[in-house]
């Protein structure tokens, strides 16, 4: 995290939101942020795929709450930058009346979030999640999202910016206790676990696991993959859907084209 | 320079201009791309492209494009082809020093074209939100000393091209305003008051999103002055850096130079109000016209 001293907006620093950014084809990077990208790129050529792939996995986990879940309020924690089919674009053309808040700590993100997302029924605010309180007591959360009613929690590519230091599992558990049953938790996470990938050996794997997370430890968060069984603690008090906390290309694929999995685990849970 | 050689020259300025004329020219006449594709025994995606500036012009393909879209004056033809030839050499960023009317018409083809135009003024309103009274009082002020007709023309022009805002698909309008601009009183009291209003009403828009850059900040990173960023829906097409002067404009596409700018951008919206309050802060200014 940048310090209390740094400006609010430093382009020069590499930045995860706008590497994520230049993965997706965005224009929303600078140099430093292309310098670390084209570096992970370098030893990971699936990079770029697994932004794709994860942005793919929030559209299915979003239209399926959206849609047979009847969720109608989304916290999406550690947004990011706006794209291409954004949280609130794909659970409205689902369910028109469905209510969005994006919650990020980069000023940037929040500059952008604000005046490309926010709307009818959609909001932006700057809060850090690691914060859980800040967030739910935020005025423009309280005023859009009822706390009586389900809700659905995004962390989606976000718990990897965690360390354990930082207590991720306390953090989402104080948001979980928050939320009423038949509440959802949809979440992505880097992992540097061996997948049944063709193309790439077990050593290939983790050696490129960890050269990507010494590669995050030069911009303003780093990276922690986690394994499974770490991943799927975050869900504790939820039961999670089928398949699973899977590979997120697994995860309730709609092309017949089966994608080559791994880089991260995607699950979605319900409250009990 | 061949065409073989342009193809991979990349996206420039000009070859969206160029481009961006071809299409206004042939939405004019009320023609598809696939009819334009016929007359130069070429593809729908080929228009596409051609119209995208992603590809180099060839002389004898403009030449029977332009008498598809009725363009036959012999000097207008020539002038289309002469520009046609600069926009197939590479060269990242172009000076335009034309007269008035042909540099801002090709800024409204590009303007048009774009997907989100980001903008900052610091002494004005933007174009695009401009009342004609404002329009009028800015001209006036100028004292440009041009016949009336002359003015009459200019004001239609501005009021035409802020039809963008309100057309199917409109691209996204994301500016910054300095709070100076809103408080001097262009035309005097009730032309601000309208113009204000405007305002008010424009930032209601879905696609509209003004932000107001307080008195309070104090110095900051857009003092140099105004300037406009066009971002196009498609990949490969480069972010233009657009600055007016009193006599020319400039555009800017080298990567470099328009990342300054982006750079300035974000410090511009991170130090303004929230989009969320600018009804509010807009009304306040308003009461005390």
């Amino acid at each position: 995290m940048a310090d209390d001293w740094t400006t609010r907006i430093n382009t020069g620093v590499p930045n995860p939101a706008r590497i994520y950014d230049y993965f997706l084809g965005g224009k929303d990077n600078f140099p430093a942020d292309r310098e670390v990208a084209e570096q992970v790129v370098a030893i990971a050529p699936v990079a770029r795929d697994i932004v794709e792939d994860n942005r793919a996995f929030l559209r299915r986990a979003v239209r399926l709450l959206a849609g047979e879940a009847g969720i109608r309020q989304f916290i999406d924690l550690g947004s990011g930058l706006p794209t291409q089919g954004n949280v609130h674009e794909i659970a409205q053309a689902v369910a028109p009346d469905a209510r969005v808040v994006y919650v990020d700590n980069d000023a940037m993100v929040v500059t952008h979030s604000r005046a490309l997302l926010a709307g009818d029924n959609t909001a932006a605010i700057e809060a850090d999640l690691r914060d859980p309180d800040s967030v739910m007591r935020h005025p423009e959360v309280r005023e859009l999202i009822d706390f009586d009613q389900p809700i659905a929690l995004l962390l989606m590519a976000i718990l990897h910016f965690v360390p354990d230091d930082e207590d991720p599992y306390g953090i989402v558990a104080r948001f979980r206790d928050a939320l009423p049953a038949g509440s959802y938790l949809a979440l992505s996470h880097g992992t540097r676990d061996i997948p049944a990938r063709p193309d790439m050996s077990p050593e290939a794997m983790a050696e490129m696991g960890a050269k990507v997370e010494r590669l995050y430890q030069l911009t303003t968060a780093s990276l922690v993959t986690r394994t499974h069984a770490q991943v799927e603690r975050f869900f504790d008090g939820f039961d999670l859907l089928d398949p699973g906390l899977v590979e997120i290309q697994l995860w309730r694929p709609d092309e017949a084209d089966a994608l080559l999995p791994g880089g991260f685990y995607g699950g979605v849970g319900r409250k009990r | 320079m061949t065409e073989s050689q342009s193809e991979f020259g990349g996206p420039t300025v000009r070859r969206m201009l160029v481009g961006a004329q071809l299409r206004r020219l042939r939405t004019e006449m009320g023609l598809s791309r696939e009819e334009a594709g016929e007359a130069i025994r070429a593809s729908e995606w080929k228009i596409h492209r051609l119209e995208n500036g992603q590809v180099g012009f060839k002389e004898r393909d403009i030449i029977d494009l332009l008498r598809l879209y009725g363009v036959t004056d012999a000097d207008e033809v020539a002038a289309f082809l002469l520009l046609t030839r600069e926009a197939n050499t590479p060269g990242w960023w172009q000076h335009y020093g034309d007269l008035l009317p042909r540099w801002f018409r090709t800024y409204v083809d590009l303007e048009s074209a774009a997907a989100l135009i980001r903008t900052y003024e610091g002494q004005l309103i933007p174009g695009l939100l401009q009342t004609d009274d404002y329009i009028r009082a800015v001209i006036g002020g100028a004292q440009l000393d041009e016949p009336s007709e002359e003015m009459g023309r200019r004001v239609r022009l501005r009021m035409a091209r802020q039809t963008l805002l309100t057309r199917e698909h409109p691209p996204r309008l994301w500016a910054v305003i300095d709070e100076a601009a809103l408080r001097r009183p262009v035309g005097g009291p009730e032309v601000m008051r309208g113009q204000l209003e405007r305002l008010i009403d424009a930032s209601k828009l879905p696609n509209v999103t003004l932000q107001i850059l307080p008195f309070a900040v104090g110095a900051h990173s857009g003092m140099p002055g105004a300037f406009s960023i066009l971002r196009f829906a498609d990949r490969e097409l480069p972010d233009v850096v657009y600055l007016e002067h009193l006599t020319n404009a400039v555009y800017l596409d080298k990567r470099d130079e328009v990342e300054r700018y982006l750079d300035v951008m974000e410090y511009l919206c991170d130090d303004s109000e929230p989009p969320g309050r600018t009804v509010e802060l807009l009304e306040r200014i308003l009461d005390e016209v």
